[in-house]
């Protein structure tokens, strides 16, 4: 993530890579570019904080539900690292609101991009269904890449296509890099500490 | 009857962990948080049953896993508690130790690692 307070916004911008999550209180905007990827924004108005997250679900999802599913369950920690940072600011699932982009059929490289792109959506749908955060904006699939603004207080987002590549060749290259390392080394596992 | 709790913020984390460890054949029951948490522990010593073990997440609203460890630690020094969560810092872990758990997980969990972990607590 890269913060620059020199911008054409007059506020602090956040850029953030895929992989990336970030949540904050502060009167700011939170920037990104994704193509496969999803770009999930998350507010909670009473408490005027929010956050984003960029990250892919590492392949295809099974048929039961998502919460018994080793593929799944990367794309609910990845979900679980940001509303985590949101909790840590006081925040509280129960009052957030989604707004989602992102999962274009974008990614060549991928043997089976189609079935993961689903499996990307689905995800999507079952998480904010299961967890009960209303989704207000869901601006997935299609297939261009999209550059996204949000402004985590105030949980105002705004998207713009990208029709050609080089308009965000930097973020091409980092996204297909992350999803590379991610199909990669599916599944992971965090480490046991037993005290007894 | 011999209930285990799984204390989360996330229901999707929440019914994960319960299909991981219903094979084991006990009472599942969940709570949202720790105030919650402490609260349905009252209601089952209430109705006479017992607790076997406790899946706590530490980030959580209104409280979170390792004050409710302390306040749980209070009166019950040797039900097993597991933290399971994304923190993975050196302080947090030890914070973690210091309030009285019993192990430390952290998310994404290994299902028949789990299993195996939850089996080994409540023999
Ligand atoms: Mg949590």
């Amino acid at each position: 993530m890269i913060r620059s307070t020199e911008n054409r916004y007059g506020k602090t911008l956040y850029t953030l890579f895929p992989g990336d999550y970030f949540a904050t209180g502060e009167d700011c905007i939170l920037g990104t570019v994704t193509g496969a990827c999803a770009c999930v924004c998350l507010y909670d108005n009473g408490r005027r904080l929010g956050g984003m997250g960029h990250f892919i679900v590492p392949g295809m999802i099974g048929t039961e539900g998502i919460f018994a599913d080793d593929i799944a369950t990367q794309g609910i920690t990845s979900m679980e690292y940001l509303i985590g940072e949101i909790v840590k600011l006081g925040g509280d699932r129960k009052y957030l609101k989604a707004k989602l982009f992102g999962v274009a059929r974008l990614n060549s490289r991928l043997s089976d991009m189609e079935g993961v792109i689903k499996s990307n959506i689905r995800f999507l749908k079952e998480y904010f269904s299961l967890e009960r955060i209303p989704v207000e904006t869901e601006d997935i699939g299609g297939m261009n890449r999209r550059q996204v603004l949000f402004y985590p207080t105030a949980g105002t987002a705004m998207r713009r296509f990208q029709r050609r590549n080089d308009d965000a060749s930097e973020f091409v290259r980092i996204e297909q890099e992350y999803i590379d390392t991610m199909f990669r080394n599916k599944p992971r596992y965090g480490k046991v500490y037993l005290f007894e | 009857m011999k209930h285990i709790l799984v204390i989360d913020d996330s229901p999707t984390i929440r019914v994960s962990v319960e299909f991981t460890i219903k094979k084991l054949g006990y009472q599942i029951r969940q709570a949202e948080n720790g105030k919650d948490a402490l609260e349905k522990i009252a209601e089952i010593q209430k109705a006479g049953d017992d607790i076997a073990l406790c899946i706590c997440d530490v980030n959580m609203p209104v409280m979170d896993g390792i004050t409710f460890i302390r306040e749980f630690r209070k009166t019950d020094k040797f039900t097993p508690v597991l933290v399971l969560t994304t923190e993975s810092e050196n302080e947090k872990v030890s914070a973690g130790r210091e309030a009285g758990a019993s192990g430390w997980i952290i998310k994404p969990f290994q299902p028949a690692e789990l299993l195996k972990i939850v089996e080994k607590f409540i023999r």
